[in-house]
């Protein structure tokens, strides 16, 4: 709501009581257990507090105590919706300590798997956002189709739905199954169509543009002053995608747009830009699955029955580009010493990692960069003066999740 | 964990200013340049000069290091560290920051003070109050330095090295074992 | 097969079953007391005084019976079928486990919330916490008698709960949860619960206007406030319903169909009629617009009346957990549950009464031909007049009229419910100062309007 109305609004109202309400941690619309303090003058905003860590498991204390090898299979939960992300932010940052270089097939298939994890991130999100915005049982399952057929494929070649543990240091654990590559490029053809169903549900739909137009600006420079990363940010009209500005694994090979929002940076603009990455990731995945070097897993197990899978680095079938996987995946898995941070552009925004190795068999710092995290920070000052209904309707559209947050 | 050493002790031999080291000595700021992490430059600098200098990477339109992407506090061997890792919404530059304050210099019972970033940069904000709650360090000018991951009755410092429990879960021999 | 033919061929299957069930049992129950009972007691040999009067107490309870077994059956196909639709509209499958493809769902459902531990809140007022859920239930039992005696055509057994001014009746009373809402949410001692408490009071007071206005607006054009006459003046066909303008179209159709078969003594004696009105056809197409805009203003009006989404802020789940019924469990939440079913009910059956004909055919001849097709079956059964055979059991069950008409008006009010039931599969929910904006800027200005302009509009039919 524009800040002239609220003025119209509240100069004619009577003075009253403020209010204290807490919204959470058991909120049916916080997505977790976020708990908002809220001081309400009337309907609307005056204050906010928001209080996190009702979900803190120590993630970063497991990090130094946990062995790395252990540690992988734990670092999904940080952000459950993008496991993959989180797996591939700790194992870049630990391939960037140890030197260690990721065979280019190893790469794609990062993307490939991680490129799905975001399409299934925003997918849910959507959903989501319409019970945040009320529209109680109607569109949510929609997005959910697609997102099941891709969690099928990713439980395929992961063994999980949605803690995969399936990047790991070094490269990636394990070659797709038969038949994988063609389901995927199958879900690609026909996803865009998917993508203009939900368009066509929510676009145009007046309540959905009246409740969304004009909520929750998030300005360009409070976004840049809190630090706010990932689609929230792009909605306010900054190109900052680390895919393109820092490329990063194959992201410079492949022929795709950032979409920028050059609006107001509301609610409605978060939503459209959502779904233009959606778009974007899937044209990615139609890239990869061109550019995969060896073609698909049926291919390659093809080519590699004339050398019997031989497994040597030098093999022609088998080395080189083709590998998946660059360090020996088992309990004695140990990372050189130095320190080193890097990060990727996760479905949320940059998710980031600060190792610390002494060249032991764990970690002596572990610290996440968590897009949640800082994201969530700049919401007290994106509620101000908005009435209680628009809370969800903008804490929905900055996604965050509250696992990401408190680790 | 034993006392193993960490990797990132200041270097033996002092090293040429970088880049970034240079741009600070233009503003007559001192800094001592680190081991590079990772191919990053990472400097250090003495706490009395963190802001000054934080100001000037932010707002120098040629640096543009406006993107305060963690704040970590790490429990080094001999000192505690606030890490800042920096990066630019508009080019490519990397910086990592150091403030290390010595044990040696924190007085039993209290916590080592970093000047706090917050009031000038709010990415700040969540980031100081996360290093206090889990490293202890005391961020000193934050607005509302209260613990944010734990607990707000929580005591002690768990990510500090010489953290210990109240109640161990795992331990059977715990009477206040979960178990 | 498609597997969404499939689904849809369960749900209609479902529905059937379910929709016979209630009606069977309501049917039944009717005749137990209405029929059955008093000449029971006719041929028991009781002085005749006697006699007469118990059956005058049974048949004047016949009403009562029919409300009090179909409230809460039909409630708990409501929820099924809710739940059914709504996972139709987003490509799932509902509850389909307990019972026979998911048939007990609901039943269980009331078991299970009858047994839970009845929780009144520390500091609530607990008289008042006990009462408000009564207060929001009762309205929606006594407010659909009158509805009743027009939905089964005035049938004799319930022509005593008909009232000259029936419609007045049942507005009236539908306006009285809104004190159960408010009385339960104050008492609650609960923030959330106040704040949705409070939204519903605005709510209603901000929809009941529009909807007050476009059922104002049918009166008008009927020009009585009888529900049994407003439902028999739309007998003749689907054009002579209200949302087409109370059969303004009428002579011109005829003027057509006439044309047609060439009779044009026929056709001579409508032209004189439009001579003495010759803006006649546009008044009448303008006054369908009209009426057919009222009806939307009805629907919408009733849905914020009801708390359904878009407009259900009252017990806006994202926002006030769950509105003025946070804090109630067991039977008193099953209460609420009942009634906002029941209110959805009422208000879509009041929609096929006032504007879609009540329990009138669309086709006419159609109800007719059924009546006396069914007639003539139960004349041929042997021994009609014989007290107690199965020719009379039969006969008296079994009034055709009144099958035709609660096969038409069941047909009408449940299409209803599950349009109802589709919005809320397709929009999201307004803010309040959205819901309150549109309200007082758009549908009543607008329902204002187009009675002003209707009314000018049928002295020129």
């Amino acid at each position: 709501m524009a800040p002239e109305k609220i003025e119209a609004l509240t100069s004619t109202r009577l003075k009253t009581d403020e209010m204290i309400i807490n919204m959470g941690p058991q909120h049916p619309a916080t997505h977790g257990v976020l708990r908002l303090l809220l001081t309400l003058d009337g309907e609307f905003v005056k204050h906010v507090e928001p209080v996190v860590g009702h979900l803190h498991r120590a993630q970063e204390w497991q990090g130094q105590n946990r062995t790395w090898f252990q540690y992988q299979a734990l670092i999904d939960r940080v952000d459950y919706l993008s496991g993959m992300f989180t797996s591939w932010a700790m194992a870049r940052a630990a391939e960037k300590v140890d030197g260690c270089q990721v065979p280019l097939r190893g790469e794609y298939m990062r993307v490939i798997v991680s490129e799905m994890n975001r399409i299934t991130s925003h997918l849910l999100w959507l959903g989501t956002y319409g019970i945040d915005l009320g529209a109680m049982f109607g569109f949510p399952f929609y997005p959910f189709r697609e997102r099941e057929k891709l969690l099928d494929l990713l439980e395929a070649i992961s063994g999980q739905r949605m803690m995969f543990n399936y990047i790991r240091i070094g490269g990636v654990q394990s070659e797709a199954p038969p038949g994988w590559f063609a389901k995927v490029s199958e879900f690609v053809k026909e996803f865009p169509d998917r993508v203009d169903e939900y368009e066509a549900i929510l676009t145009n739909n007046p309540i959905f543009i009246k409740r969304t137009k004009g909520v929750g600006i998030l300005k360009k420079q409070l976004a840049l002053d809190y630090g706010v990363t990932g689609p929230s940010l792009r909605a306010s009209g900054v190109p900052l995608d680390l895919r393109k500005t820092k490329p990063y694994s194959v992201y410079d090979r492949l022929k795709f747009e950032v979409p920028i929002h050059e609006g107001d940076g509301d609610t409605f603009d978060r939503y459209v830009l959502r779904v233009k990455e959606m778009r974007e990731s899937n044209e990615i995945l139609r890239q990869c699955l061109e550019q995969i070097p060896g073609g698909t897993a049926d291919e390659l197990r093809e080519r590699r029955k004339a050398c019997n899978s031989c497994g040597k680095a030098d093999c022609s079938n088998c080395g080189g580009d083709l590998m998946i996987m660059a360090k020996k995946q088992n309990a004695g898995l140990r990372i050189k010493a130095g320190e080193g941070f890097d990060a990727i552009e996760s479905p949320r925004g940059i998710l980031g990692c600060y190792i610390i190795s002494t060249g032991g068999d764990t970690a002596y710092r572990f610290k996440w960069r968590n897009p949640s995290f800082c994201n969530l920070a700049a919401l007290p000052d994106l509620l101000i003066d908005h009435p209680i209904a628009d809370i969800m309707a903008i804490f929905g559209s900055i996604d965050v999740i509250l696992p990401d947050v408190d680790r | 964990m034993s006392e193993e050493k960490a990797t990132d002790k200041p270097a033996q031999e002092s090293l040429s200013a970088g880049p970034f080291g240079q741009f600070l000595l233009e503003h007559g700021i001192p800094s001592t340049r680190l081991a590079d992490s990772c191919g990053v430059e990472t400097i250090e600098l003495e706490e009395k000069h963190l802001e000054g200098a934080m100001k000037r990477f932010r707002n120098s339109a040629e640096v543009a290091l406006d993107l305060l992407i963690a704040v970590s506090g790490v429990d080094s061997p001999e000192t505690f560290d606030s890490v800042y890792h920096l990066w630019s919404y508009s080019n490519s530059n990397e910086l990592v920051v150091k403030v290390r304050v010595p044990k040696s210099s924190v007085a039993a019972g209290q916590l080592p003070t970093v000047t706090s970033l917050t009031p000038f940069w709010s990415a700040a904000n969540w980031h100081e109050r996360e290093s206090y709650d889990l490293v202890g360090i005391r961020y000193v000018g934050h607005p509302y330095l209260r613990r944010i991951l734990n607990p707000w009755d929580w005591e002690g410092h768990p990510l500090r090295r010489d953290y210990k429990q109240v109640v161990d879960a795992l331990n059977d021999k715990n009477p206040h074992s979960f178990r | 097969m498609n597997p969404a033919v499939f689904e849809i061929g369960k749900f209609a299957r479902l529905t059937v079953i379910w929709l016979s069930i209630i009606f069977g049992a309501v049917w039944a129950a009717c005749w137990a007391v209405g029929v059955f009972a008093p000449a029971l007691i006719n041929a028991s040999g009781m002085p005749t005084e006697t006699a007469s009067l118990a059956s005058e107490v049974l048949r004047a309870l016949v009403p009562v019976v029919a409300v009090a077994v179909f409230i809460p059956i039909n409630a708990m196909f409501m929820v099924l079928c809710e739940r059914r639709a709504l996972a139709l509209f987003t490509v799932r499958k509902g509850p389909n486990r307990v019972g026979p493809d998911g048939l007990l769902q609901t039943a269980a459902d009331a078991v299970k919330l009858l047994f839970k531990e009845d929780i009144t809140p520390h500091g609530a007022d607990a008289v008042m916490f006990t009462a408000a859920p009564i207060i929001f239930f009762a309205p929606s039992i006594i407010g659909v008698l009158p509805l009743l005696a027009a939905a089964s055509g005035n049938h004799e057994l319930f022509r005593s709960v008909n009232l000259p001014t029936g419609i007045f009746y049942v507005l009236a009373i539908a306006s009285i949860p809104v004190v159960g809402i408010v009385m339960g949410g104050w008492a609650s001692n609960n923030k959330y619960s106040l704040v949705g408490a409070l939204r519903s009071a605005a709510q209603a007071i901000s929809y009941e206007i529009p909807l007050v206005l476009s059922i104002v607006a049918v009166c008008l054009m009927a020009g009585t406030l009888d529900v049994v006459k407003i439902a028999d003046q739309q007998k003749d066909s689907l054009l002579s319903w209200n949302i087409f303008g109370g059969g303004a179209l009428l002579p011109y159709v005829n003027l057509v169909v006439a044309g047609l078969q060439g009779n044009n003594e026929q056709v001579q004696a409508i032209m004189q009629h439009f001579q003495a009105q010759p803006l006649g056809p546009f008044a009448a197409v303008l006054m369908v617009v009209c009426c057919i805009i009222f009806f939307g203003i009805y629907i919408t009006g009733a849905c914020a009346e009801v708390n359904r989404i878009p407009f259900d802020l009252p017990e806006a789940e994202s926002e006030l957990v769950s509105g003025y019924n946070t804090e109630y469990s067991g039977i008193k939440f099953a209460i609420f549950f009942l009634a906002e079913f029941t209110n959805l009910f009422v208000v879509c059956s009041i929609a096929s009464i006032m504007f879609l004909g009540g329990g009138h055919a669309p086709l006419p001849g159609l109800e007719q031909g059924f009546t006396e097709m069914l007639g003539g079956i139960l004349k041929q059964l042997p021994g009609s007049k014989e007290i107690f055979s199965p020719g009379w059991l039969i006969n008296s069950l079994v009034n055709p009229s009144t099958v035709s008409q609660a096969f038409w008006i069941i047909l009408k009010t449940y299409s209803l419910v599950i349009f109802a039931i589709l919005i809320r599969a397709t929009l999201p929910r307004f803010r309040i100062d959205q819901l309150m904006a549109f309200g007082w800027k758009r549908l009543i200005p607008l329902s204002l309007i187009l009675l002003i302009a209707l009314t000018y509009l049928r002295e020129l039919v």
